[in-house]
């Protein structure tokens, strides 16, 4: 199969197993102000989740000091990086009666929103807006992508639990209270979205890859804006919402088409000799994105994050959210076991079950590991990328034997550009999860006019 | 908390006390849901009247104090379902109270007064009977984007492009759960695959390109004609058909704006109108079923015009746009007439393309969808090859498009002679001698425990465990899929059940390890009604096929009893009990049938008119064709509401 996409300035893509060669961000234009201002990157925001909770004593820290001396049998991936992690204890997740009979379905959707779906009006999506979307509407319109969606799992499970909308059981981003983000599951269409343009066709023979957006595209996108605007006018009000919905979407398109003109416009000028920096190719770190071909689910994992990176190294996105898995039914068959997660995490006690949870609880952290220690290894101005990020793993449930929620188990990762003091586990924190959420887009600089969703303040000691 | 199942279905079923009507095809005749309003009258006001003498009183003598306006315990209290009851908001507060007034798990052993027997059901009789307080209403409805298979196939009956194209996608849910909402990524897609769409009717190739040009933008404008006139013919027609009904004058002019863009920076006619075609493929009125009528003035509901009614209609039976014929009876202003109507569901049925209310509907409805992407332990079960997988897809699928086409009883489903199978599949049966070859073909049974979806690999298959079988999963399938009865989940705290630790659980048979359940009282009352069911067909394995023993070594034991003291030995005995209940089963297909065509949850009123779609089922000999042309005959289906 041939697959040669050619990048925006110098990145190109050879093969399956990929080679790029990236271009370093201060390359990318907003560096270049001249060597005596200070050079600050922008500070990225990622979030990744494993349903169904964890086996306590495998996850916690015995206390601070032990954290790093002695740190317990679930976090041994994390080793090399532990210094990068803050690990916090005592967040209690959302409350959910009177919704006491779904909380798989809300698990995943609480995660970002910190908000109990609307109890009645069930069947209706009627949440909040998820963390993650709140930075993307600050920060989304500074980037190609405001914000990238990923997860492992079609999100078409069909559960009717207390009679929620089936959307709850397989999102956790929201755009809107009443809007479910859905999230990319095939890497090869990331990749596609992260680096080739709009007009290329995907079929076809592959040497397409040089054209360019219609010049005509927004034009049209702007006439086509404006009848859907007439048709809402005709509409009654409940189709008027959907319809915004509509209009929200081909804005959004707009603004990425401008982006991608922005960025041919820019190749362009390089070409022609004319751009400010010039580096080669090979000044670039080389990064590798295997599309794996098998049914390994570590290497579907890892190219999700293979590519959050890579779109966090390039600034084409500075918001993502990875759901891992969602709460029905995956199996790690890797880790010699077909059973499915969850029926494992009923394990009431038996050593034989709540081994294989920590077994695939420890899987899940090791690919967040991976993620980590990748932008650990990448250099970013005087630091890394790593120290630009503020990454969280976490679950929704704290054990999903009971399904309990008072001590939710996150891991953090990054700096934060300065405003995290990672190397430490701060072992009482007494918050909820609306309150983490709160701290974490605070420290990512984004400004906060309310709280999100539970939150009554924003967790102290982040910053050491 | 303890277990409980609910039967709502049959309690509603029983309670309902309504003459039948004949299945009437005429034009003028109403049909038999048609609504007798003093009827409706009557059971409100006793519904009204029990609730104030009755249920206020029940309530605020066993309830309130800890359900009330100081207590809530559980998050729960009546303060505002005592105010509206009727509001569907309250319905699963209802259903949820009766149950556990009923399996007398509430008022707590420890409360200070407990309702008499009387009481109780007086309750659980009433909450029943809720639905006689909603108002005729047909329920929320917006504007409904395509689905992924809808959007695919309406390309290809548009364009004529091959309906993968799309390939890219999100898979979605479709029917009840359907999410209905466009993010800036799918918005991205939809342009994305309108490009790709493009590229493909017009290639490099001259002949390709140029053939499409003439079928889809007509001849191009002689020398000396307008091109604007040209323009605004072709993009009318491209409209009519995209958009599934007559553009208004002001969407053409959109197009027209769109072609004179184009036509302003210089492109030839073809290349200007492709533009177009482009913008057609990305508006609004293609993506979402829009209205042909303009919202009037404020009124609660109004009928579906005869597009929207067209499209809804074709879409549910084929999953695509609707053709010629449905379009010209919309022109004609014919189809909401109940003879027509009626007819043209007949006709979608016996077409082919109604194979989409199985892979929308059917496989959704056995569990059958995620059967592809299931894991099987491939140590034990080897077989479990796609092609086997697809062949169990397939085995199902024929035999309800079977019972379709042939408009045979609903009960066919459950018990029959016959099935469908090719050589893969039938290894699964022990016939691989006598099928052979890729092609699935019907195939007589002699064996009384196969035939019908209870003895199916495929649905047995969807209800095992991924290295065994699961008697609990199976015995939830029949209750919910195929009698309609809800389960509860298992409540948070289940106590430890195998205290006996795993070398003594190992010898057991996977039916001794289950009746374990039966040992603790609190599982004891769900699962003596779960259980026997898949203790019935443990003689079929994980994948479906015939079995003597189990895993463990052990004989299976296929006997058990149901409530009524209803005994069998074997599948085939389990399959006719089941079989029996055939208007529980009627009820629950209309019921899931309904909700998928509606494509949202039911309340209210629904349940009303589910009911008497049954009743004209039961009346009709169970024909699988009256059930879905009800459904769409309804009034729910046919109208809509226009304000909260």
């Amino acid at each position: 199969m041939k697959d040669k996409w050619l990048i925006d300035r110098r990145t190109c893509l050879r093969g399956i197993g990929a080679s790029l060669a990236l271009p370093l961000l201060e390359s990318m234009g907003w560096a270049e102000s001249g060597k005596a201002n200070v050079y600050k990157p922008p500070v990225r925001l990622g979030f990744m989740y494993m349903p169904h909770g964890v086996i306590m004593d495998q996850f916690w820290p015995t206390s601070p000091e032990a954290f790093l001396s002695a740190p317990p049998a679930g976090l041994a991936s994390l080793q090399p990086v532990l210094g990068e992690c803050l690990m916090v204890k005592g967040i209690s997740g959302v409350p959910i009666a009177p919704l006491n009979g779904a909380p798989h379905a809300l698990e995943l959707s609480t995660w970002l929103t910190a908000t109990l779906p609307d109890a009645k009006r069930r069947n209706i999506v009627n949440i909040g807006i998820s963390a993650d979307q709140i930075a993307a509407y600050y920060v989304g319109g500074l980037t190609a992508l405001p914000s990238l969606e990923l997860a492992t799992m079609p999100q078409t499970h069909k559960e009717n639990q207390e009679g929620l909308n089936e959307a709850y059981y397989s999102h956790c981003s929201f755009r809107s209270p009443t809007q479910p983000l859905p999230a990319e599951t095939n890497p090869r269409n990331v990749l596609n979205r992260l680096f080739k343009t709009l007009q290329e066709g995907r079929g076809g023979d592959g040497q397409k890859s040089g054209a360019r957006v219609d010049p005509l595209e927004r034009s049209m996108l702007d006439l086509v804006l404006g009848g859907a605007k007439d048709l809402r006018r005709r509409l009654h009000q409940g189709d008027q919402h959907k319809l915004d919905e509509y209009l929200d979407g081909v804005r959004a398109l707009e603004r990425r088409i401008a982006a991608i003109e922005h960025r041919q416009k820019d190749a362009a000028m390089e070409a022609a000799g004319m751009a400010a920096s010039k580096k080669n190719a090979s000044d670039s770190p080389q990064i590798e994105v295997k599309i794996p071909v098998g049914e390994k689910r570590s290497e579907y994992m890892q190219v999700m994050c293979d590519l959050t990176v890579l779109a966090f190294q390039t600034d084409i996105t500075r918001v993502s959210t990875y759901i891992g898995s969602t709460p029905n039914g995956v199996s790690y068959p890797e880790l010699g076991f077909t059973d499915e997660h969850h029926s494992q995490t009923h394990h009431n006690n038996q050593a034989e079950k709540s081994d294989k949870v920590a077994k695939i609880t420890e899987f899940n952290i090791a690919q967040f590991a991976y993620m980590v220690k990748r932008m650990h290894a990448l250099k970013e101005g005087d630091g890394t990328l790593l120290d630009n990020c503020i990454m969280m793993w976490g679950s929704g449930l704290e054990d999903g034997n009971k399904h309990t929620r008072e001590n939710l188990p996150f891991i953090l990762a990054g700096r934060g550009g300065g405003s995290i003091k990672p190397g430490r586990f701060l072992h009482d924190i007494k918050g909820n999860q609306g309150d983490l959420l709160m701290t974490l887009l605070a420290s990512a600089g984004i400004p906060l006019d309310r709280p999100i969703g539970i939150a009554t303040k924003q967790l102290p000691g982040f910053a050491g | 908390m303890r277990l409980k199942i609910h039967v709502f279905g049959m309690i509603a079923l029983l309670t309902l006390a309504l003459g039948l009507g004949a299945f009437a095809a005429s034009a003028s005749e109403p049909g038999p849901q048609a609504m007798s309003d003093a009827e409706g009258v009557a059971k409100r006001s006793a519904t009204q009247k029990t609730f104030k003498e009755g249920v206020t009183p029940f309530l605020k003598t066993y309830c309130s104090e800890c359900h009330g306006d100081k207590k809530q315990k559980g998050g729960l209290t009546f303060r505002s379902a005592l105010k509206d009851p009727g509001l569907s908001a309250f319905t699963r507060q209802w259903r949820t109270s009766s149950a556990s007034v009923k399996a007398h798990d509430m008022p707590p052993d420890d409360a200070k007064m407990q309702p008499t027997d009387e009481e109780r059901k007086m309750f659980v009789d009433w909450v029943s009977d809720i639905k006689f307080l909603s108002e005729k209403d047909p329920g929320p409805f917006v504007i409904r984007r395509l689905t992924k298979v809808e959007y695919g196939n309406t390309l290809h009956d548009f364009l004529g492009v091959d309906s993968g194209v799309v390939g890219e996608l999100p898979e979605e849910v479709a029917g009840a759960g359907y999410l209905n909402s466009l993010s800036p990524l799918l918005m991205e897609q939809y342009l994305s695959v309108s490009n790709e769409v493009l590229s493909r009717l017009f290639p490099a190739d001259p002949r390709v390109a140029q053939s499409n040009e003439r079928r889809l933008f007509g001849e191009p404008p002689a020398a000396g004609v307008d091109r604007r006139t040209a323009a605004r013919e072709g993009a009318g027609r491209l409209a009519r058909r995209a958009y599934r009904r007559p553009p208004t004058e002001a969407e053409v002019d959109v197009l027209l704006g769109v072609f004179d863009l184009a036509a302003g920076a210089g492109r030839s006619y073809a290349e200007a109108m492709r533009l177009v075609l482009k913008a057609v493929l990305v508006s609004p009125q293609f993506l979402f079923i829009t209205p042909a009528d303009e919202a009037g003035s404020v009124v609660r509901e109004v009928p579906l015009d005869d597009y929207q009614l067209a499209s809804r209609v074709s879409y549910l039976l084929w999953a695509t746009m609707p053709d010629a014929e449905l379009l010209a009876l919309a022109d004609s202003g014919k189809l909401r007439d109940r003879g027509v109507l009626l007819a043209q569901v007949r006709r979608l049925l016996a077409d082919k393309r109604s194979r989409a209310l199985f892979d929308g509907f059917g496989a959704q409805w056995l569990g059958l969808g995620k059967l592809a992407a299931k894991a099987f332990d491939a140590k034990k079960f080897p077989q479990m090859t796609p092609e086997l997988r697809s062949a169990m897809y397939d085995e199902a699928r024929l035999l309800f498009e079977s019972v379709v086409r042939e408009n045979l009883g609903v009960m066919t489903l459950l018990d029959c002679d016959y099935t469908f199978l090719n050589q893969t599949i039938a290894s699964v049966y022990g016939m691989e001698q006598s099928v052979s070859g890729a092609e699935m073909r019907r195939v007589g049974l002699t064996d009384p425990n196969r035939g019908g979806i209870l003895g199916m690999p495929g649905v047995l298959a969807a209800t095992s465990f991924p290295n065994r079988t699961s008697p609990v999963n199976r015995g939830v399938w029949v209750l919910e899929q195929v009698l309609g009865q809800h389960v509860p989940p298992a409540p948070p705290n289940v106590p430890a059940l195998e205290k006996q630790g795993r070398d003594k659980v190992v010898n057991l048979t996977i039916r001794q390890r289950t009746e374990l359940h039966r040992t603790n009282a609190v599982c004891a009352n769900c699962h003596k009604v779960l259980d026997p069911i898949g203790f019935g067909l443990e003689n079929f394995d994980a994948i479906g096929r015939w079995r003597d023993v189990d895993d463990s070594g052990g004989a299976i034991d296929a006997t058990g009893e149901l409530p009524g003291q209803k005994r069998f030995g074997s599948p085939a005995e389990l399959k006719r009990i089941i079989a029996e209940r055939r208007d529980d089963v009627s009820r629950n297909l209309t019921e899931k049938l309904m909700a998928y065509a509606l494509c949202r949850q039911l309340e209210g009123y629904d349940e009303v008119v589910v009911d008497r779609i049954t009743q004209a089922v039961v009346a009709d000999g169970y024909k699988m064709q009256t059930l879905i042309a009800e459904v769409i005959a309804s009034y729910p289906f046919m109208n809509r509401r226009v304000a909260e």
